[in-house]
């Protein structure tokens, strides 16, 4: 193990080893050369110079031989023996020199890019402490069963996915969502791997340990990510097809036609479209290990560039602008109880799943003990839970989509739903009650009817809040130059004051959910990149209609991430200028690198074949070139 | 449904290992062609810009250990991943 720990530490700095003694050799060839004339040991020190700082060049080069790939390598070493063969020792030498020290930068600068996730799965602890058999023991995270209960001392870093079963804490969940506020977590509250406690002892019974937690399957992801080609990766593949054996063609006709094999060799190496390949993968890869430490899953260099050409962002109202908590604000009955309006309403919308009908049955639970005279359907107290009504069950209920419900309860028909359902029904709505409607919805509220045996017996107001954040990030996306427009199934004027308070560009109202598919088909059409924005589940078909799906909050939540492009761990809207600016950077860095690449090549070209360039200038600019497009693709590391 | 064929089972594993000394995109493709020559291999994928090297063999014919060793032979160090 010992030895086998050394002969890898030798192997990896051999490397480094080499080029820097290859370096001074070159150095003081080249002065014995210039300052005393002494010719033949002047050429020794080059030719040695050459000689180990082309070892595993050479060896490389030997290998691509045998596998059948044409590489670099093997025409850098074709170079150099072609170099010494003529007697130009010293091209020979600078040649391999600084061929040598180029890769050995690359090297370490991509393993800087490939590390750059490595951290993120250090963040999880090795081992985890269990209850077993009654007593604590330590044990390897990896072998934590589900249902195990972990504890996790404060300032410890969780070991599994789990629920909290005891404690109460602080949590740093940064690795795994990108938010730096810690978030509270007690009983029932779902914790990852990775993350950190920061305040509290918990106890956390595992719901996922190894390989099965949420980050791991997060950097499986992400790495996916990274491997799979984009479109600018698969143009250059093609076009390096092509291009390398006109490259060969070319040397071996100028070398037909001059009979000079150092030009042709020239032409050989500095015709390797290096940074071209290398280039846009690494603009790629930093940008998305970036997103992914920021808490922004990237499904991929595609969807990346894609993303770099948005111009017309979509929000979901509901959840993404909204905190998607909707509340009952005001009960108003009209000849009725407001109680009895409440009790009808909740009895009917019991068996919907919609949001609206969530925050009715929720209300009717909690309001105070009914009045005795209340009526027949009002809810007794007394329930499963002591202290919250009941609220009884309707006899049958229908949704229409996008409308309300129509149930029947106590011999009577209740239609709870906004004024479409109302119209198709035949419904009319008074003046007063349409008043007190129009003066809700200017506040931003939605109200909805209350219908019994035909006639309209109360309206209930609602009310979500307005993520804090949302006017900061609507106005961030405009300064980018983006077109912002929100999306809702409300009606016309709920949604104007919400957009009204949120400053979006647009807004389009009264949407049923298939609806806000044609509307982001209607601004592809009229030539805009749109990105729409939601929760992933209710609104999966918007986001793969969209150009660029992005999913928030999904942490957890399998269906968002597959459904988007880009999903935000966190329900953290203020990631979304982050992404959008990072895809943009990321499609100007690619170009700027692509373009960068050409430059060199074809000026490097044009000097060889004008006899302007050496065959060490050339590999002098090339290498430069070479780590040019990395450093730079390295800056997305930081945006 | 109706016709069963019987054959010897194979027996396909799958294992990962890191490579973080690519220096150039074609030493990747080098070592994949490397691995791929190995006997009981299925399928490799050899990434440049992750250094992920994923390999599918028959493990009745070939351990890690003979890919760990092909890996260090051209001239890179793998680490388990």
């Amino acid at each position: 193990m010992e030895r086998q720990t050394i002969a890898r530490y030798y192997r990896t700095n051999r490397k480094a080893l080499a080029t820097a003694a290859s370096g001074l050799l070159y150095a003081g060839g080249w002065s014995i050369g210039h300052v005393t004339g002494l010719d033949t040991v002047s050429a020794v020190t080059l030719i040695l110079a050459a000689a180990i700082g082309g070892y595993d060049i050479a060896t490389t080069a030997y290998h691509e031989v045998t596998n059948r790939t044409l590489g670099i390598k093997t025409l850098v070493t074709l170079a150099a023996i072609g170099a010494i063969v003529i007697g130009e020792y010293w091209e020979a030498a600078a040649v391999v020199f600084l061929f040598s020290l180029g890769s050995y930068l690359e090297g370490r600068t991509m393993r800087k890019t490939r590390n750059a996730l490595q951290e993120l799965l250090d963040m999880t602890p090795d081992t985890a402490t269990v209850r077993r058999d009654g007593t604590q023991q330590e044990v390897p995270a990896r072998d934590v069963d589900e249902d195990e209960v972990v504890i996790v001392k404060p300032g410890g870093k969780i070991p599994v996915d789990g629920t909290v079963v005891d404690g109460e804490s602080a949590v740093n969940q940064a690795p795994v969502t990108g938010e730096s506020a810690p978030v509270h977590k007690a009983d029932g509250d779902e914790v990852y791997a990775g993350t950190v406690n920061q305040e509290g002892a918990l106890e956390i019974r595992t719901t996922g340990s190894g390989s099965d937690t949420t980050l791991e399957r997060i950097i499986r992801r992400v790495e996916a990510a990274q491997e799979a080609q984009s479109p600018t990766e698969s143009l250059i593949d093609r076009f390096a097809k092509y291009y390398t054996p006109a490259v060969i063609v070319l040397a071996i006709g100028a070398y037909a036609l001059t009979q000079n094999a150092i030009l042709s060799l020239t032409l050989l190496v500095i015709g390797c479209p290096g940074a071209l390949v290398i280039g846009p993968p690494v603009s790629i890869v930093s940008a998305i290990g970036n997103a992914a430490r920021s808490g922004v899953l990237m499904k991929g260099g595609e969807h990346l560039e894609r993303a770099g050409k948005i111009d017309l962002v979509a929000f979901d109202k509901t959840g993404t602008l909204t905190k998607g908590e909707t509340t009952v604000a005001d009960v108003e009955g009209f000849g009725v109880a407001d109680d009895e309006i409440l009790s009808l309403a909740a009895t009917a919308e019991k068996k919907s799943e919609h949001h609206l009908a969530d925050a009715i049955v929720d209300a009717a639970r909690e309001r105070p003990t009914a009045r005795a005279d209340g009526g027949a359907t009002v809810a007794k107290a007394g329930g499963l839970d002591a202290g919250l009504q009941t609220v009884p069950d309707p006899d049958d209920f229908d949704v229409v989509a996008g409308k309300g419900v129509v149930a029947h309860a106590d011999g009577n028909e209740v239609v709870v739903g906004n004024r479409a359902l109302l119209d198709d029904r035949g419904v009319d709505i008074p003046e007063r009650v349409a008043d007190y409607v129009r003066e809700r919805e200017g506040r931003g509220e939605t109200a909805v009817h209350v219908v019994r045996d035909g006639s309209v017996v109360g309206v209930i107001a609602m009310h979500d809040a307005l993520r804090e954040s949302a006017p900061g990030v609507v106005a961030a996306l405009q300064d980018a130059g983006i077109r912002t427009v929100m999306l809702t199934g409300d009606n016309e004027r709920t949604a104007a004051a919400v957009a009204g308070e949120v400053g979006i560009d647009e807004y389009r109202a009264e949407l049923l959910p298939a609806d806000k598919q044609t509307v982001i088909e209607e601004y592809q059409a009229d030539g805009h990149v749109v990105a729409m924005i939601g929760d992933g589940i209710n609104d999966a078909p918007s986001l793969a209609t969209a150009d660029v799906g992005i999913a928030m909050g999904a942490a957890g939540t399998d269906t968002a991430i597959e459904t988007a492009d880009m999903a935000l761990m966190a329900d953290d809207l203020e990631r979304i200028p982050y992404a959008v600016t990072l895809s943009k950077a990321t499609r100007w860095n690619v170009i700027e690198n692509v373009g960068l690449a050409v430059l060199t090549v074809t000026v490097l070209l044009a000097g060889v074949l004008t006899s302007y360039v050496t065959l060490a200038a050339g590999m002098l600019v090339h290498e430069a070139s070479v780590l040019a497009v990395i450093l730079n693709g390295m800056r997305l590391l930081r945006h | 449904m109706a016709v069963r064929v019987l054959r010897r089972s194979v027996m396909t594993e799958t294992t990962q290992f890191r490579v973080m000394d690519f220096d150039c995109p074609t030493c990747a493709s080098t070592v994949e062609r490397a691995l791929s020559n190995v006997d009981g291999v299925h399928d490799v994928e050899v990434h440049y810009t992750t250094g992920r090297v994923e390999i599918a063999y028959d493990d009745s014919l070939v351990d890690p250990g003979t890919f760990a060793r092909a890996i260090e032979n051209q001239g890179y160090t793998p680490q388990a991943a």
